[in-house]
Order: C-alpha cells, then sequence, then structure tokens
C-alpha cells in the first residue's frame, strides 16, 4: 500500500516535472543551432553553441547586464526582506484597529496596473533627477526604490506571521530580550521558511522586471538582462540562437537561487512547540 | 541565527559600497544625455537601422572631428513605450537627441507632443525625398522627420515550385490580388505548398493592400475613420478572407513562424517588404530559387502594382543639442549621396533620398534572386508609391478591423463588417 | 498602561518604513492616476473631463470584452491554480521522498522562464499542425486538428493552461514554505485517531494553511485581473478580441494607439474597484478575524 503510493507519487512528480522541462530543454537545445534552423522548429542539439556565445559576448555588454541585474536584484531582495518582514511583524503582532486600517489601504496599492503609475512615477523622478542625481533617471537605484517594499511582501510577511507561536514572544520578554531583538533572534530563525520563499520571489521579480527598467533606464551601461534580450528581438532578421543563449544564460542565476533556498523549506521552530 | 542577520548586512554593505563606485560610472553616462556635446540617437535593428546610423556618424565626423553620436539599440515597441512616457511626464530628462519613429506612428507623436519635436524644415528639401514619405513625416507645413528607410513591397516567389506547376515569375508580374488567388488555387493543389502565410492575429498585408489604392482606414485630415465606405478596405477584406477559406495560406502565428514559413520552404510566395530580405537569404540553400516581383494590387480604380510596409524615418527632439543633431542629419541622411551607395552596398538598406538612388550600389545582381537586380527593381516600384496620409489611428484602426474580420470569417456579411467598423471607430478616435 | 501605549508605539515603528515607502511609490502616483482619469486628450495635451471618461469605458465594446474576458480566466484559472498547486506542495512535503530538492526545482522553474521563450513554445505547441495536435489526433481523443488559437473558445483554454503552467510552481512556494510551519505530531494523532490521507489533507492541512489560502487567492486573483503577459505574447488578444485582457487594453491605449492616459487611467481604475470587491468576498469568505 504504502510502495505503490510511493511510487504514484514519483509518476506523477516525474510528468509534472516532464511538462515543467520541456521548454527548458527546447531553450538548451536552441541554444545550440543556428537562426535559420531554431526558427525551423529544429528539436536536435547541433553545433553552433560556441559561435552563438561567442557573438553574443562580443557584440553585446553581457558581463554589464549580469553586473547590473544582480546588482537590482539583490540590493533589493535584502532591502525588501528587512522592511517587509518588520512590517507584516508588526501588523500582526502588534496589531489594534488603526494598524489594521493602515493594512487595508495598503493592500490597495497592488490592485493598480503598474502600467497606470508608470507617467507619475517617472514624472517623480524626473523631479528627484534635479535634486538628487544619484536616485535619479538612468540609475540602478531608481530601478529598485519602488520595490524596495510592495504591499505583496508586507501581506505574505502577515499571512504567515499568523502560523508564528506567539507564546515564544513571551518567553523572549521574560528572558529579558527588547522587542527587536525579539524579532532578531527569536522570530527570524524561526521563520526562514518565509523569509526563502520571500528571497526568492523577490529576486525573481526583481531580476525578470522589464517595464519600469525600460522606462526609467536609458544608457547601455545601466542596461538589465531583460532589456538587452528585448533588444536582441529588435531586428528585422533577429538571431535566434543567440536569443536564446541570452535567455538561458538569463535564466540561471534564479534557477540556482530557488534551489540553494528551498533547502530553507524545512520545519521551523514554531511548529514543533505548537500544540 | 545571527548568521543570517551578519550575512545581510555584509552583503548590503558591499552592494552599497560597489553601488557608489558604480552609480559614478552611469552618472557620467547620465549626464551625456543632457550634455550637448555627444549626440544620443534611439534607434532598432543592429544590423539595419543602427548600422545605417553607425556608417552615417562615420561619414560625418570625416570632417566634424569632435562629434560623437551614442547610438543606443532598443526594440522599436520599447522606444514607442521609453519615449510616451518620457515626453507625456513632461520632463524632457533622458530623451534622447534623436529618434527613430514608424512613419505609422509618426503624426500621433507629433500631434501629441506639439512641442516635443524639431522643426527640420530649414535644414533639409522635403522635395528631395520620395513623395509618399513626406505625409506622415510633416505637420502643418513643417518637415519634422528626415525620411529614412522604404518599406516598398514586393512579392518574393519561389521560382522552382512556380516551375513544378506550370508558371513562371512574369505570370504573377503585375496581376491582382483575384488573380493571384486564382493562381495560387492551381498551384496548391499542383504542388501541395501553400501560397502565402498569413497571420490572422496581425493582417498587416490588410495595410500595403489597401495602399496600392492610394487610400487608408482615416481620411484625408489622418482623424476621420474612413472605413464603411472605403472600397480599397472592402476590397482588400475580402480577398484576406478568401485565402483563408480557398486554403491557399499558411497560418502563422508569430515573427518567428512567419520566418520559418519561407525559410522552411512550407510557402510559395512572400508578400512584404523590402527589408525582409537577410531574413529571405538566411536560408542560404534556397539560393537561386527565389526572385521579386511588384506586389499584386486591389482591383479598385487607379491602383498600382507597388506600396509601402513599415518604413521609418528621423527626428530631432527639441532639447539642448538639437541644432547640432539636425546638421548632422541633415549634412549624412539629407545630402549626402555617397553615404546612400554605402548604405546599399554594406547594409542593404534602400533609401527614400532621390538624388541618390543610382549608380553603381544599386545595379548589383544578386545571385540568390537569380541574377536578378532586386535593388534597381525596388527602387523603380518606390516611385511608384501612391501619397497615402497615414494618420493618426493607424494601429487603433488596425485593431477595429482585425476583430471584424474575426467576425467576417464566422459568417458576419462584409457590409456588416465595415459599418460596424466604421461605427467602432468613430466613437473611439477622436 | 505606560508598557501598552509603548508595545503599540513600537507597532508603529516596526511598520514605519513600508508605509512611507509605499506611500510614497504607490499612493502619490496613483493620486495622479485617479486626478488623469478625469482628464482626456492626445498625449501631453490634457483637458479637465469631469466623468467623460467612466462614461466612455461602459459605452465602449472593446472595454467590456477585455472586462468580460478578464472574469473568464479569474472565474477559471485561480481556483484550478490553488488546487494544483496545493496538490503538488502536499506531495513535496512528503518526508520520505527522495530528490525533493530536484522535483521542487522542476515545478518552480515555469515561473522563472523568460516570456520570449515560454511565448513561443506555447504558440509552437498549440498551433494546428503542433505537437498537442499530434498528440490528440493519435490517441483518437479528436478527429481533426483543434485550432487552438484561431477559435475564440481554445484560445482562452490555451490562455488558461498557459497561466496555470507558469504560476502553478510560484503558489506552491507559499504552501511549501506554510506547510513547515504545520506540526508533524497532529497528522500522527490523526492517523492514530483512524483519519486517512485525505481526511488530514481536509480536517489538519487545509484549516492550518488558511492564511495562505488567503494570501494566494487574493494575489492570484490580482495578478489575474492585471493579466497582460499571456494574451499579449501568445495570441495578441487574438482572435478578434476574444482573449484580450484589461491590462492589455490599457496597454493599447497608452501606447499601441495615440496615447490618451486620462482614458487609460479610468479602465485602470475599473481594475482597482474589481479587486477590492474580490478582496472584501474573499476576506469574508476566508473568515478573517481574532
Amino acid at each position: 500500500m504504502n510502495k505503490l503510493k510511493l511510487f504514484s507519487t514519483y509518476f506523477i512528480l516525474s510528468i509534472a516535472t516532464l511538462v515543467s522541462l520541456f521548454p527548458f530543454l527546447w531553450m538548451l537545445i536552441s541554444m545550440t543551432n543556428k537562426s535559420v534552423d531554431v526558427s525551423n522548429g529544429r528539436l536536435l542539439p547541433g553545433t553552433h553553441l560556441i559561435e552563438n556565445l561567442k557573438s553574443l559576448f562580443e557584440n553585446y555588454n553581457v558581463g554589464s547586464a549580469l553586473y547590473n541585474s544582480f546588482f537590482i536584484a539583490i540590493v533589493a531582495t535584502i532591502l525588501c526582506l528587512i522592511v517587509s518582514s518588520l512590517a507584516g511583524y508588526g501588523f500582526e503582532i502588534y496589531r489594534s484597529k488603526g494598524k489594521d486600517i493602515v493594512f487595508n489601504i495598503l493592500l490597495l496599492s497592488l490592485m493598480i496596473p503598474f502600467a497606470a503609475l508608470m507617467v507619475p512615477l517617472f514624472r517623480f523622478f524626473g523631479g528627484v533627477s534635479q535634486t538628487i542625481p544619484f536616485l535619479g533617471i538612468n540609475t540602478l537605484f531608481a530601478v529598485i526604490l519602488p520595490y524596495v517594499t510592495t504591499a505583496f511582501f508586507v501581506f505574505l510577511f502577515r499571512q504567515n506571521t499568523k502560523m508564528f507561536t506567539r507564546e515564544l514572544i513571551e518567553a523572549g520578554r521574560i528572558d529579558g530580550l527588547s522587542e527587536l531583538g525579539i524579532f532578531i533572534h527569536i522570530y527570524m530563525p524561526s521563520m526562514k521558511n518565509t523569509f526563502a520563499a520571500a528571497g526568492i520571489i523577490s529576486f525573481m521579480n526583481n531580476w525578470n522586471n522589464f517595464l519600469w527598467p525600460l522606462v526609467i533606464l536609458q544608457s547601455p551601461d545601466v542596461q538589465t538582462i531583460p532589456l538587452l534580450i528585448s533588444n536582441l528581438g529588435s531586428g528585422y532578421s533577429p538571431d535566434f540562437g543567440i536569443i536564446y543563449t541570452a535567455i538561458v544564460i538569463g535564466t540561471i542565476p534564479t534557477a540556482l537561487v530557488f534551489f540553494f533556498l528551498q533547502k530553507y523549506f524545512v520545519e521551523g521552530m514554531s511548529g514543533s512547540v505548537k500544540g | 541565527m545571527k548568521k543570517w542577520f551578519l550575512l545581510f548586512s555584509t552583503v548590503l554593505l558591499i552592494m552599497a559600497l560597489s553601488a557608489c563606485s558604480s552609480e559614478s560610472g552611469s552618472n557620467s553616462g547620465a549626464e551625456g544625455n543632457s550634455n550637448t556635446d555627444s549626440i544620443t540617437a534611439w534607434a532598432w535593428d543592429p544590423l539595419f537601422n543602427v548600422a545605417a546610423l553607425e556608417l552615417a556618424e562615420k561619414q560625418y565626423t570625416q570632417e566634424n572631428k569632435d562629434f560623437n553620436l551614442k547610438i543606443i539599440e532598443n526594440a522599436q515597441s520599447d522606444i514607442v513605450q521609453k519615449l510616451n512616457t518620457g515626453l507625456s511626464s513632461g520632463t524632457m530628462n533622458g530623451m534622447p537627441n534623436i529618434v527613430l519613429i514608424e512613419d505609422y506612428r509618426a503624426q500621433s507623436f507629433l500631434k501629441s507632443y506639439p512641442n516635443a519635436f524639431y522643426d527640420m524644415s530649414d535644414y533639409i528639401n522635403e522635395e528631395d525625398f520620395a513623395d509618399y514619405k513626406i505625409p506622415p513625416t510633416s505637420l502643418g507645413g513643417k518637415q519634422y522627420g528626415v525620411p529614412f528607410d522604404t518599406g516598398v513591397t514586393g512579392l518574393y516567389v519561389r521560382t522552382d515550385y512556380l516551375e513544378e506547376a506550370g508558371y513562371t515569375p512574369e505570370d504573377l508580374t503585375n496581376i491582382t490580388w483575384e488573380e493571384f488567388i486564382e493562381i495560387g488555387k492551381d498551384i496548391t493543389k499542383k504542388t501541395g505548398k501553400k501560397m502565402i502565410s498569413l497571420n490572422p492575429n496581425e493582417p498587416d498585408h490588410l495595410r500595403f493592400m489597401v495602399q496600392t489604392a492610394g487610400e487608408w482606414f482615416t481620411g484625408e485630415d489622418g482623424t476621420t475613420a474612413n472605413i464603411g465606405d472605403n472600397e480599397a478596405v472592402k476590397n482588400a477584406m475580402r480577398v484576406y478572407k478568401e485565402m483563408l477559406e480557398e486554403d491557399i495560406a499558411h497560418i502563422n502565428t508569430d515573427w518567428s513562424s512567419r520566418i520559418a514559413s519561407f525559410n522552411s520552404g512550407e510557402v510559395v510566395t512572400v508578400a512584404t517588404g523590402n527589408w525582409m530580405t537577410p531574413s529571405i537569404k538566411a536560408e542560404e540553400s534556397q539560393s537561386g530559387k527565389w526572385k521579386v516581383v511588384p506586389v499584386p494590387k486591389l482591383s479598385v480604380e487607379g491602383a498600382k502594382n507597388a506600396s509601402n510596409l513599415g518604413g521609418s524615418s528621423f527626428y530631432v527632439l527639441n532639447i539642448p543639442g538639437k541644432e547640432k543633431a539636425a546638421e548632422f542629419l541633415a549634412d549624412t541622411f539629407g545630402n549626402d549621396v555617397e553615404l546612400y551607395q554605402k548604405l546599399v552596398s554594406e547594409i542593404g538598406a534602400i533609401g527614400t533620398y532621390l538624388p541618390a538612388l543610382e549608380g553603381e550600389a544599386f545595379n548589383q545582381k544578386d545571385e540568390f534572386f537569380g541574377g536578378q537586380k532586386v535593388t534597381t527593381d525596388f527602387v523603380n516600384w518606390m516611385r511608384e508609391i501612391p501619397r497615402v496620409n497615414y494618420g493618426m489611428h493607424t494601429y487603433a484602426a488596425m485593431d477595429i478591423l482585425t476583430g471584424e474580420l474575426q467576425n467576417y470569417r464566422t459568417g458576419k456579411k462584409l457590409e456588416e463588417v465595415l459599418n460596424d467598423a466604421q461605427k467602432q471607430a468613430e466613437a473611439q478616435l477622436n | 498602561m505606560n508598557l501598552r501605549v509603548s508595545k503599540s508605539l513600537i507597532g508603529w515603528i516596526f511598520i514605519l518604513l513600508a508605509t512611507i515607502l509605499i506611500s510614497l511609490f504607490y499612493f502619490y502616483p496613483m493620486l495622479q492616476a485617479f486626478i488623469l482619469s478625469f482628464k482626456s486628450g492626445m498625449g501631453a495635451s490634457l483637458q479637465f473631463v469631469g466623468l467623460d471618461n467612466y462614461i466612455r469605458l461602459f459605452n465602449d465594446p472593446v472595454a467590456l470584452i477585455a472586462i468580460r474576458n478578464t472574469f473568464i480566466y479569474l472565474i477559471f484559472q485561480v481556483p484550478l491554480m490553488i488546487i494544483i498547486a496545493m496538490f503538488f506542495s502536499v506531495l513535496l512535503n512528503s518526508p520520505n521522498l527522495k530528490f525533493k530538492g530536484f522535483f521542487r526545482t522542476a515545478i518552480f522553474l515555469p515561473s522563472v522562464i523568460s516570456l520570449v521563450a515560454y511565448s513561443v513554445i506555447f504558440k509552437y505547441l498549440f498551433s494546428t499542425d503542433g505537437l498537442v495536435n499530434e498528440f490528440l489526433l493519435s490517441i483518437s481523443i479528436i478527429s481533426e486538428p483543434i485550432e487552438w488559437l484561431m477559435d475564440p473558445f481554445w484560445a482562452k483554454v490555451v490562455i488558461i493552461i498557459a497561466i496555470t503552467w507558469r504560476w502553478t510552481g510560484y503558489n506552491m512556494i507559499f504552501y511549501l514554505a506554510g506547510l513547515q510551519n504545520v506540526d508533524h505530531s497532529v497528522y500522527e494523532a490523526a492517523r492514530i485517531d483512524g483519519a486517512n490521507v485525505v481526511q488530514q489533507f481536509f480536517y489538519i492541512t487545509i484549516p492550518m494553511l488558511k492564511p495562505i489560502i488567503l494570501f494566494t487567492a487574493i494575489t492570484s486573483t490580482i495578478g489575474t485581473l492585471q493579466l497582460f503577459d499571456e494574451p499579449m505574447n501568445i495570441t495578441m488578444g487574438g482572435p478578434g478580441n476574444e482573449t484580450l485582457t484589461i491590462s492589455q487594453y490599457i496597454y493599447n491605449l497608452s501606447f499601441e494607439y495615440t496615447p490618451d492616459f486620462g482614458y487609460a487611467a479610468a479602465v485602470s481604475f475599473i481594475i482597482v474597484v474589481l479587486t477590492v470587491i474580490f478582496s472584501i468576498i474573499q476576506f469574508k469568505l476566508g473568515g478573517e478575524r481574532d
């Protein structure tokens, strides 16, 4: 019985893996083929990988784009984890009517499509450029700032805090920890699942972000990977082999971040105390 | 778990430090835009428009040693978004000095942002350029755009398939779309190959079909919808539907499958702009099997076997550096005959500057097209392109027609289709 | 008393930074967009028109079709995805499962994929002579190929399949993280009481995960109401306008056509209103109390 269950689990997971990975296989194959073969739908690996890599790196500043993308994704993710977890914790643990109202208002900010905010936001950063140029238009910080906190992550941390065992807080207070100390020494370690999940999502969102970097960044030296990929397709006769090479390179970091952070999806401290 | 916090703060610190150092680097780039010493240009397609700008810069700097052009490559849709966001926010911060805009969109930009573009009337002579390029690039008697490439259309044909079915390229020369369909049915029957590849979700063929008749989806003023009683639109819709119904059309769903349709040898003909040539030549094994003939016309009075698809022009933004940018464009694309020779011979771009449309480079035989003088032919057809005002709403009108085309295919009557499209356009376009 | 005041104050300090940042980068532009929604005109030349944009909206057949399509996606896609995501997260949380990391990464990967690659592949798979039709024909489920992308009904199905494919792994993460906070001893006790797997799932897992389910339901609703990528890249809103979404229409009004940012802003606020309504319903259904 148990064996059957395990077998069917593996079976279902293998099918799901196949369905999930098929496009990646296709991408990997395409990066080894010539453009013509890619558009003709060739499904066999070719011999063009080195050429594709060479012409990608020779003609485009992939290194700088990778640096910019990493910089944006890492800084935004770290700041986002700190600011959002503090807020999510604050809203749930120190719950009050006033804070609930503030929380509901914050959620409202998620409900408008970003395209509608772009023009006013651009004007705002145009103003910033006049006074604080290093935060203004055409800087990486202008890309990061709107994503340091979004209501999405505050909401995520708040919902997860609902599953956090409050007795631990009392225990911490008895041990003489400060309120911030409790957050750092008790809450953060026991919520590492949530931090890992939020870290993955934030990294991914910032890494793949397109619309906002597109309008706020102008010069090639601040270009990010998604912008570079978009430019690769800008021609009437795009080179699909090179495009897929860039796409694969652009996909690897997020996949790795996930793989390393998913290890933290293990039983947290709060679970073992809960009864 | 201090480890986590420690890790966070260390990484943060490192990033902050490296940010300071890198920011100083990128900042100089930001200043470059407003700095009048260097001129920035936005364009799409590295092998075509960007390459053309690079050639122009090379020519120009021979005489103007301290001129410095920074060309920034962006996809066309990206440029449209960046430009709209920037211009409508009112901050000219970060905008380029020179920008390439597709002719279909030009009027919309010129009218939406009245003071954003610099008048080029004093720098170039509009009569030097192909007639059909002038309505989209000028407004209120002022010439804003420097007309650049032509989107002259042609019908690329596979000679081997034609032969197999007992036809020659001459049989497809100067024909109407009705004749095209008749021949297509026969060829498809005999060879098993589809005659043409279409994407009903993006029926760009309708655009150049309608222009063969010198008509457009909006009237002379560029805003009034002109669909309901427009014989050309009616004719084009009917032809388009018939190609789908007679089963002579291969269906593509996007750019790459469109390119695949001819690279893989699935279709007999490709009707499109001359900028498709490099994509057709990309499949080297098909060398010698292609020819280009004039694009079919609509059977409407006055229609010509010549039309345009796409094509774009350069514009100067009204920001510091405008004079410098204007002089550069005037001295290169507005004047330099030699440059146009190089554009043809080095990147295969055909301009619309009339004094420079002949000479060595234009008379080359192309072995891929069986020795045909392709460029000469395209230039001759270009002179025939009917002059049309693309107006303000090309893409909005196209979306309305795309929606109605779907209804038409599923059984709605053509008169109703056009009337409904007209009504919808009148409500939407103003 | 003093202690309580100071604790409440500390609470405010915890949320202060997030509140300021969100106000600055979201509410300030949102307010401007709201003002914009009472103006109309091309590009930068806008005039105050009062409620005209909102009146125009309810008479605009394309906007109404976009709203209808978006609703269809919402109704089918959100429950479907949440159920599948929960199912996989429970499977992937099995204690004696090997290669967990690999399976988790594989199922998460679709949400990482570049939009370019993903849309090309979906169009390729679902083209009339594509692999999906070939497969269905070969096992005789259908007798002639389905025109997936050209048929109003099947095009919507493709969009729903595509979103589900892309976002299931993403939602799975939240469940996986949440499941770790569910105590195993509860399951032990249930097993001793004779509860089978299905009962355990419904009587332990779901109630425990309630805050997370609510979170994913609301964020997926928000995501679907703002759906843009898939119809834009896979069907271009076609055939006709049959897969067009509200967000895509906003994009067209702002960038594809001669820009009318005022009207585009008005359409955006329809999304806001719809999202608020759905969120309130979900909060109520989710039994948010205490």
